[in-house]
């Protein structure tokens, strides 16, 4: 094959001459290799997994509890690990949930009326100084069934279920009271009572 | 010389040769630009990492609360103190198993052991925790036989807060904090 007319030496220069020189004039004009792109795909792995991980485990974890005006732990000198196993029962200043049911078990009491006798009398099975509250203990009936079930799966017994009781810092203890009576009468054996962990001095 | 023998065409072609090529949108096309979602990325993590308020958290154990007297309270063969701690809008009441705690906590009598030292704007009694350390500490300081009772049953008036209950929790567990020397293990009574 002859070469393209055009690289043809016309006049001037041998066809070796024009090669050299090109080769030459290649090498001359030949950046240096430069690193015009950083590959950040690696990087940008890295940080979509810890954004994910954190995201997840601070959903998990018990520094999730929302602390609203309506919640509020009270503070203990406890430096001990949070016990993680359990079913959830919240008593807020207005309302009583347990497990992920968003829907209030209870709610809407006045506070001086649950400070004096507990909850009102339509809650209780046998009158107001009853301590036993019907829809919490139908509540945990479902949650104990379900707990029962796991035990079950997992060959642990089905001895006693366990509770993580989340209490506002203002509830009375009449009211503390009921939800713990309930839920021993509904074969929650064991309670853990949150608390806000601090290295203060708690005053009076 | 060598280079003065080429051509105005040829040494034209070689600079149209030797010019290294410029590389074309279309060449670009083929990598994503993940660049702004990288700084997407970056700015939701700080956000994330700033925002997020840490709290941490303890649970205190406990076990179904009990009325008259009867309850999961472990029998000791020996002597044992059986204290209870009542708390009320006057103060805390300290009752053990020989009788009432006189205030001030020496001997026994009627009344309040450590007298409530103030009202807080919502009504609730300002207590104080350091006297009731130091009585509980004293009270299990009294015979040897107490020595390994870790058990106290704590009860209180129907309108008494959670706060107050974790506050004299906290007080009777041990004499500093983050100790355990006195009463750890709690008991809720049911206020008769």
């Amino acid at each position: 094959m002859t070469p393209p007319a055009a690289a043809q030496p016309s006049v001037g220069g041998s066809v070796a001459q024009y090669k050299a020189e090109l080769r030459k004039a290649k090498r001359r004009n030949e950046r240096d290799h430069e690193i015009d792109f950083l590959n950040i795909t690696a990087m940008l792995d890295m940080m979509t997994i810890i954004l994910v991980f954190l995201l997840k485990n601070m959903a998990s974890s018990s520094a999730s509890i929302p602390q609203s005006k309506d919640l509020t732990l009270p503070a203990a000198f406890l430096q001990t690990e949070p016990h993680e196993e359990g079913v959830a029962v919240i008593v807020t200043k207005s309302q009583i949930l347990v497990g992920d049911n968003p829907q209030p078990v209870v709610q809407h009491w006045s506070r001086e009326s649950v400070a004096q006798s507990g909850l009102d009398a339509i809650y209780k099975k046998s009158g107001i100084n009853d301590l036993h509250i019907v829809p919490l203990a139908e509540s945990l009936l479902h949650v104990r069934e379900i707990d029962n079930r796991i035990r079950n799966e997992r060959k642990s017994g089905s001895g006693t279920s366990e509770a993580i009781v989340i209490v506002d810092e203002t509830t009375p203890y009449r009211l503390l009271i009921e939800v713990l009576y309930t839920l021993g009468a509904s074969s929650f054996g064991k309670y853990h009572l949150m608390v806000l962990s601090t290295k203060k001095s708690a005053d009076g | 010389m060598a280079k003065s023998s080429l051509s105005a065409s040829q040494r034209s072609k070689i600079r149209r040769l030797a010019t290294p090529k410029e590389q074309s949108p279309e060449d670009e096309g083929g990598e994503l630009n993940i660049i702004p979602f990288l700084d997407i990325i970056v700015n939701i993590l700080i956000f994330v990492l700033a925002t997020v308020a840490i709290t941490f958290t303890a649970t205190i154990e406990t076990t179904p609360p009990s009325s008259g007297g009867k309850g999961p309270r472990i029998i000791s063969e020996s002597k044992s103190l059986n204290l209870t701690v009542l708390i009320t809008n006057d103060g805390i009441s300290f009752k053990a198993a020989g009788g009432s705690v006189a205030p001030g906590c020496e001997g026994i009598g009627p009344g309040i052991t450590i007298p409530a030292i103030g009202a807080d704007p919502d009504g609730q009694p300002v207590l104080d925790y350091d006297a009731v350390t130091r009585c509980a500490k004293r009270l299990k300081d009294q015979s040897p036989d107490f020595k390994d009772e870790t058990q106290i049953r704590i009860t209180a008036s129907n309108n008494i807060s959670y706060r107050k209950l974790i506050g004299t929790i906290d007080a009777v567990r041990g004499s500093e904090p983050n100790k355990t020397d006195l009463f750890p293990d709690v008991l809720f009574a049911v206020p008769r």
